[in-house]
């Protein structure tokens, strides 16, 4: 457990907030006050480093705008808060649950909609309570990454990824629509020393971001047309005869129509696709056609387009061509899945109707059945960050409750009757995997919650208590289980004799790294139905998804709205999370990006207001004119300034990406093809 | 020649993340406003995200500190080793030394109404440790170096650092290098 030095307590904690880094932390406390926070060096991919917003957590736990006790508001963001107890929360919630139960004997009117803002298995408790109630409704699928998850999911059979180190032996590691300068910090020093001992790194993206900065060749590419590069690279290398026969022959399967298929295919026709000279192309498959292990890394923002998860198997099939996949410091690398196979007890579905998380507002409208009457919420600022937020607002108009665990005052908190507080991860206990490395750590508590500040397990325990004393047998939920006895539960014999102990209490000594193969796909057998890398996918077909890994043309601006607008990923924040803590923010107002050309066009200055419109509606940014984005792309970064009216989100259509059912139960979203055009103000 | 120590601030690692501001913030438990160390962007303002080269500055344990030669009280020494050591008892709070640094190091605490400033984690590096920034950074851009040393690819300046022939700073530089890049629109 904790440890003593300097007269500091010492706990060990894992940043829970999705990001591909999920960092270990020591947390160090005197007199029942966190002082100071620093890496974790026992962790051995974040190796005792932190990202600013890691950094400066204590900022945030004791931020004078985190929510100190439940509170209840006099109309539906009238911003008229009411301090309550947990007791008159808890009543009023029961009694409207119980309510409902008693007008519509069903437990649907009941929805949950959770997503990322805290990893931790513990916090499923959220599904678990509601599991507990009986079937209800529940938001399911993913914003970020589901296309992907499919898209590897058909060649690969199951999402693997090699341990970040590896990239220290590739020969060319192609950062491919991602950003870890920004996303993934601790990914960088392994490329750093790649690049020392001789390694080409090259960068794709439609942005000259902060990687491509530090990239030896950036390649600039079409937003969403990253599939017809690939395919052409793809072309090119095998034809050239620097494929991988041997790759190719016993490993995979239907290559004679994929090699029909790239025969056909048209290189001029593909290099103005993806807005690149065909000489640039035939120059990078050279540098890529003649070395051996080149390891790709394929981001989230490639493949939040329509055709994303194609654009995904296109980047793979260009991996088995190369035969790259399965070698030390080769390979596609995306996402693992590797070292998140807990129990998931609070998962049991007692037949709950699921929403498409994506299209939320929209499947609330479009209810055959029993209506939605009451929303909680947790974990998830959907206001700020879902598409459609004027139609969600309506719909969530007519619920007849609306309740969100919060740590701050989000816009979706402001939009609900009952706001609970929630702890961080310093003040409660808790285990977290993560999607990139291989590491397992504990969340020990550090602090007593602040104020009244609760887990959401503990939520679940006194909601479920509450009801059973209002009405017996109302809820199945374990309500006086320690964390610790359901973290026992979560556990099973795979999973701890992969991270090599006997008992998860053992994380206190320091994180764990589990013992999956360093090489993603080592051994060449591959999980698909074959066994093989699978060009052909009969599974996709089954999903009425084309077999073979095709181009479709993305789409593209035109018309009345002439831009793309890209809203990725903030330096300072993490999805809608940390731009509030004031120290961390860079830009008081929301910035858009524009090229000096495109600006001069419009007569546009840096620090100039403009709006940004398209048919769904207008927001009001300031203009940092910026040679790092492309005349034809305005760039934003996504995210939740409190007090700031715009929602980038307001402008997107929500278009479903072409993946992403098998592994998340939705679509993904097509975030990045949105079209606007803009004036100033 | 005795050893003489000061950063090397490699610019062509660093992401301006400004991990290095607050693991020194967090070590040392600084008011909000003050900062002994800073990312400063090299190019463009630091307006947005767009700036794409940084420097990480602290105090730059000057060999000839005009802080030191400006302060009244003898509030400032300097180290056998070239810390340039601040006395939080001895300083009178007159601001001199703020108006002297060539490089506006030394912040005032309003709370204290006294002068501090980067010792260069000096306690630590005398128990064998590493200064908190150093340790903090997680591109391992900030190392600290024997000035007397020849480092390959070490400079005394980057653009819009202040004349070194003023102080004589100790901190050293490793200028950014730029890739190849093939745009859409080139
Ligand atoms: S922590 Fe390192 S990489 Fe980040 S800003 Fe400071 S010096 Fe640069
Ligand atoms: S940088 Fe400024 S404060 Fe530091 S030693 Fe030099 S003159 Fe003094
Ligand atoms: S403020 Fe303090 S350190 Fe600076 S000159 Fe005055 S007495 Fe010296
Ligand atoms: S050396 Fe120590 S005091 Fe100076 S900036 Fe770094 S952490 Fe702060």
């Amino acid at each position: 457990m904790a440890y003593n030095e300097d007269g500091y307590q010492i706990t060990r904690h894992i940043c829970p907030r999705n990001c591909y880094d999920t960092c270990g932390m020591l947390a160090y406390v005197r007199k029942g006050r966190l002082e100071k926070i620093t890496g974790d060096p026992a962790h051995g991919y974040t190796k005792g480093k932190l990202c600013s917003k890691g950094q400066n957590y204590i900022q945030r736990v004791y931020s004078s705008d985190r929510i100190r006790f439940p509170l209840r508001q006099m109309g539906r963001g009238s911003g008229r808060w009411e301090r309550i107890t947990w007791e008159q929360a808890m009543e009023i919630i029961c009694e409207r649950i119980l309510n409902l139960k008693d007008r519509y004997h069903s437990t649907l009117p009941f929805c949950l909609n959770k997503y990322s803002g805290n990893f931790g298995v513990l916090h499923s408790a959220v599904e678990g309570m509601f599991n507990s109630l009986g079937p209800t409704t529940q938001a399911r699928g993913s914003p970020c990454w589901s296309a992907g998850l499919d898209a590897q999911l058909y060649d690969m059979g199951y999402n693997r990824n090699s341990d970040p180190g590896e990239m220290e032996k590739a020969d060319i590691i192609i950062l491919w629509g991602v950003n870890p300068a920004w996303t993934a910090i601790h990914s960088l020093p392994y490329i750093y020393r790649a690049q020392e001992k001789g390694a080409t790194v090259i960068v794709i993206d439609p942005v000259y971001t902060q990687t491509a900065r530090k990239a030896d060749y950036f390649v600039q590419t079409k937003p969403g047309e990253d599939g017809a590069l690939a395919l052409a690279l793809a072309k090119i290398i095998y034809e050239s005869g620097n494929g991988d026969q041997n790759f190719i022959d016993h490993h995979t399967l239907g290559w004679p129509l994929f090699k029909d298929y790239l025969a056909n295919l048209n290189l001029d026709y593909l290099a103005a696709q993806c807005g690149q000279e065909l000489g640039r192309i035939q120059e990078l498959a050279a540098i890529i056609g003649s070395t051996r292990a080149v390891f790709i890394w394929a981001g989230f923002g490639l493949q939040r387009h329509i055709h994303g998860g194609q654009t995904l198997r296109a980047i793979d099939a260009l991996g088995a061509i190369t035969g790259c996949i399965g070698m030390p410091g080769g390979g596609v690398h995306y996402a693992h899945q590797l070292t998140w196979g807990f129990n998931y007890n609070f998962l049991k579905d007692p037949g709950n109707r699921y929403l498409n998380i994506n299209t939320f507002a929209h499947e609330l409208n479009h209810l055959q059945e029993q209506s939605v009457k009451m929303l909680w919420v947790s974990c998830r600022n959907l206001l700020a960050q879902d598409t459609a937020g004027k139609m969600l607002r309506k719909e969530l108009d007519k619920l007849e409750l609306i309740v969100t665990v919060e740590q701050f005052l989000t816009e979706t908190a402001c939009y609900s009757d009952i706001v609970l507080p929630a702890t961080t991860q310093f003040e409660e206990m808790d285990v977290v995997p993560s999607y990139w490395h291989h590491w397992i750590g504990l969340n020990e508590q550090a602090i007593l919650p602040y104020f009244e500040a609760k887990s959401d397990l503990e939520i679940g325990q006194l909601l479920a208590k509450t009801l059973n004393t209002y009405r017996p047998g109302s809820s199945s939920f374990p309500i006086e289980k320690s964390p610790g006895s359901f973290l026992d539960e979560e556990f099973n014999e795979k999973l701890y004799a992969l991270l090599g102990i006997s008992h998860w209490s053992e994380l206190a000594a320091g994180p764990r790294q589990a013992a999956v193969s360093t090489t993603a796909w080592s051994s060449k057998t591959f999980a698909t139905p074959s066994g093989k890398f699978e060009f052909f996918s009969a599974k996709a077909q089954r999903e009425n998804i084309p077999p073979l890994a095709q181009y479709h043309k993305g789409m593209s601006p035109q018309g009345k709205y002439p831009y793309w607008l890209i809203t990725s990923h903030a330096q300072q924040g993490l999805n809608s999370q940390f731009q509030n803590i004031t120290k961390l923010a860079k830009n008081k107002k929301p910035v858009v990006f524009i090229h000096p050309q495109t600006a001069a066009v419009k007569g546009v200055k840096t620090g100039q207001m403009v709006r940004v419109y398209n048919k769904l509606g207008v927001i009001t940014l300031q203009a940092h004119v910026s040679p790092d984005t492309p005349s034809d792309i305005l760039v934003c970064h996504q995210g939740w300034l409190p007090g700031s009216e715009t929602r980038l989100n307001d402008l997107n259509d929500g278009l479903p990406t072409d993946m992403g059912r098998v592994s998340t139960g939705s679509q993904g979203v097509a975030f990045y093809d949105v079209f606007v055009d803009f004036d100033p103000v | 020649m005795a050893k003489k120590i000061g950063f090397l601030v490699n610019s062509d690692r660093c992401i301006g993340c400004h991990a290095c501001e607050l693991a020194c913030k967090n070590e040392y438990q600084q008011e909000p406003e003050i900062r002994w160390r800073k990312v400063y962007p090299l190019k463009e303002d630091s307006f947005g995200g767009f700036a794409r080269e940084f420097a990480s500055l602290a105090c730059n344990h000057c060999e000839d500190p005009a802080c030191l030669k400006a302060c009244p009280v003898i509030a400032y020494t300097k180290r056998e080793d070239g810390i340039v050591m601040h006395s939080k008892e001895r300083c009178i709070g007159c601001k001199n030394c703020m108006l002297a640094c060539p490089y506006k190091v030394p912040e005032f605490n309003q709370k204290t109404k006294k002068v501090e400033k980067c010792h260069m984690c000096a306690a630590r590096q005398d128990r064998g440790e590493k200064p908190a920034c150093v340790v903090g950074c997680p591109m391992e851009a900030i190392t600290i170096i024997n000035v007397n040393d020849t480092i390959a690819g070490a400079e005394r300046s980057l653009p819009g650092f202040p004349n070194a022939a003023i102080t004589n700073p100790t901190t050293r530089f490793i200028k950014p290098v730029v890739g190849r890049q093939v745009r859409r629109d080139a």
